[in-house]
């Protein structure tokens, strides 16, 4: 598809299941490097699952996961913490750390293990992180005295400073203010363009997903419907099937706007 | 950062200030004079009663202390401790066992009563896990009340061994439940210094693991960080050294859960900082408890773990209070 290059992740008949009911796949998906994937669906797709199996976190049963020609299962944590870094959705209400203190938290899987303190090299990249999502002046106050946007911000720092190539983020703009969303966005888009890494985001925001992503995955009950740029996934009859709901087309082009549709057609 | 380091440092002074002034003082206030000048009644409390039990107290309150913050953390709650996770009374159930079983005249060797009272906490902290397994998981709520069905059930089973014992057996079992530093000599300090320095280091040893907990267990394992590893090591290091200073000094309650929380404060979570404030801190704060335990009710001696506990009840509920607000 790319040519002689491996694709940076693949997925192989990757599949996952909860107590004798499947959750996910199995699957087939390839990510190119310095692509921008993005995975829409409803609630219980298996979107999560399916990042959860991209870092490591679950093992696939059945199939495979593959990092470039390595299977996933055979890196060391660590090791895969350096090429993947994760931002979870669900995370603990309370963080008693500063700003500073999370972000370099992400460097946990470059720093050796009787490592006695961090080194320099650890809060360079804290700086360069904090820099990149414009937080500097916030690094000394506490995570918990943040604003929602604030805190994904630095979420998303930590996982800069973990200094993968591989983003992995999960819902990375539920609950956030359009303003907010923007800069979650163009903060994922740099790290996409300019640093020039590849990123997998789950969401069920369609328009959010159309504004990032190269290619948009999308998945019901656990299987791949679809997996297209945005301007042809973006079509009525698609996104009908995918989430049970009409959506109208409200602006067309290469990133489609779309809107529920509440009269019925 | 610059301020946890002093916060440690601190520790460090008061520690030190511990170990040099409380073997001079008590009832009987020893002068440097009457010993450099010679004076054997001096020398023998000295050396021999005061200088060794605070030696026990600072490593039983360093080790209760740093035990109390790694549960803490592992749990991802505030009033984690071996006393309020039932860990304590596991390993004293064990102790009073095999003092039940000995013969009633001998004294045992600690490394028996160590054995058993390992065993103890050991089966109580791997119940806990079981319950956290299941579809409990760490829950606040589940984890506390299970420690005190377990702390009471412990309790009555202790009764019950109190009830069958035999007048000297039973005075020595209540004694020894009340937890106290009163020891001759040095055996009980050789004893426990090893156990708690090879504990304090492994649990230093995983500090930057530790810390990774604070922002969640998804998170963590997606660093790096094997979490069925880290729990076994916590785990298994607090009930070794819980086990090992049991065996000695009786269960002594709540300074796993007063120091680290007063710590916390002032040194912030960073356990690179905070465990070494609660080894240090800790040692001192049972040194100095111990002190005041010996003079407040003169001539009488209060054992030190019935004002820890006397202490640590009111603490804890201001904190279960304080929580919900």
């Amino acid at each position: 598809m790319r040519g002689a290059e491996p694709a940076l992740l693949r997925l192989a008949g990757a599949g996952w299941s909860a107590g004798g009911r499947s959750i996910l796949g199995p699957i087939d998906l390839e990510v190119g490097r310095g692509e921008c994937l993005v995975v829409v669906g409803p609630n219980g797709a298996g979107k999560t699952t399916l990042l959860r199996l991209v870092s490591g976190l679950l093992e696939p049963a059945p199939g495979a996961i593959f990092w470039q020609h390595t299977r996933l299962a055979a890196l060391g944590r660590r090791q895969l913490a350096r090429r993947i870094a994760y931002v979870p959705q669900l995370r603990p209400s309370r963080i008693p750390l500063s700003v500073a203190q999370l972000v370099l938290l992400g460097r946990y899987p470059h720093m050796a293990r009787f490592q006695l303190a961090p080194g320099r090299s650890d809060f360079a990249a804290v700086g360069r992180a904090l820099r990149r999502v414009g937080l500097e002046a916030l690094r000394d106050r506490p995570v918990d005295q943040l604003s929602g946007g604030e805190r994904q911000s630095v979420f998303i720092a930590a996982a800069l400073a973990q200094e993968a190539e591989l983003l992995v983020l999960d819902e990375p703009t539920t609950h956030l203010d359009p303003s907010h969303q923007r800069e979650i966005a163009r903060l994922i888009r740099s790290f996409n363009r300019d640093l020039g890494r590849t990123v997998l985001a789950a969401t069920h925001d369609l328009n959010f997903a159309s504004l990032i992503a190269d290619r948009v995955v999308a998945l019901r009950a656990g299987e791949i419907l679809a997996c297209e740029p945005p301007a042809s996934a973006m079509r009525p009859e698609l996104l009908e099937r995918l989430f049970d709901a009409p959506f109208e087309i409200v602006r067309g082009g290469a990133r489609p706007m779309t809107m529920l549709e509440l009269a019925d057609p | 950062m610059r301020a946890s380091g002093a916060w440690v440092a601190l520790s460090a002074a008061v520690w030190l200030a511990a170990l040099v002034a409380i073997p001079f003082l008590g009832v009987e206030v020893i002068r440097p004079a009457d010993l450099l000048g010679g004076d054997p009644t001096a020398a023998v409390v000295f050396w021999q009663l005061r200088l060794p039990r605070v030696l026990l107290g600072l490593l039983a309150g360093g080790a209760l202390a740093i035990s109390g913050a790694g549960l803490q953390t592992l749990f991802r709650n505030p009033l984690a401790e071996p006393y309020t996770l039932g860990v304590a009374s596991g390993a004293a159930l064990g102790a009073v066992v095999a003092q039940q079983f000995a013969p009633p005249s001998a004294e045992l060797a600690i490394p028996v009563v160590f054995v058993a009272a390992f065993a103890g906490a050991a089966a109580v902290t791997l119940f806990l896990l079981m319950l956290a397994r299941g579809r409990f998981g760490f829950e606040t709520a589940t984890l506390l009340l299970a420690g005190i069905a377990i702390t009471l059930s412990c309790s009555a089973v202790i009764l019950l061994l109190q009830y069958l014992a035999d007048f000297t057996r039973t005075f020595r079992m209540v004694r020894w439940m009340m937890g106290g530093l009163a020891v001759v000599g040095y055996r009980e300090v050789i004893w426990a210094a090893p156990w708690v320095l090879a504990g304090g280091a492994v649990l230093f040893s995983q500090r930057w693991t530790l810390n990774q907990l604070l922002a969640g267990e998804e998170l963590a394992s997606s660093r790096g960080v094997d979490l069925r590893r880290l729990r076994l090591w916590v785990l298994g290091v607090t009930s070794a050294m819980v086990g090992a200073l049991v065996a000695v000094t009786g269960p002594i309650g709540f300074v796993g859960l007063i120091v680290p929380h007063i710590l916390r404060r002032v040194t912030g979570h960073d356990h690179g900082y905070l465990l070494p404030a609660c080894l240090l801190g800790g040692g001192a704060f049972l040194a100095f408890s111990d002190l005041a335990a010996r003079v407040v009710m003169a001539p009488a001696e209060l054992p030190v773990g019935v004002l820890t506990a006397l202490l640590g009840g009111p603490f804890f509920l201001w904190l279960l209070i304080a929580r919900r607000s």
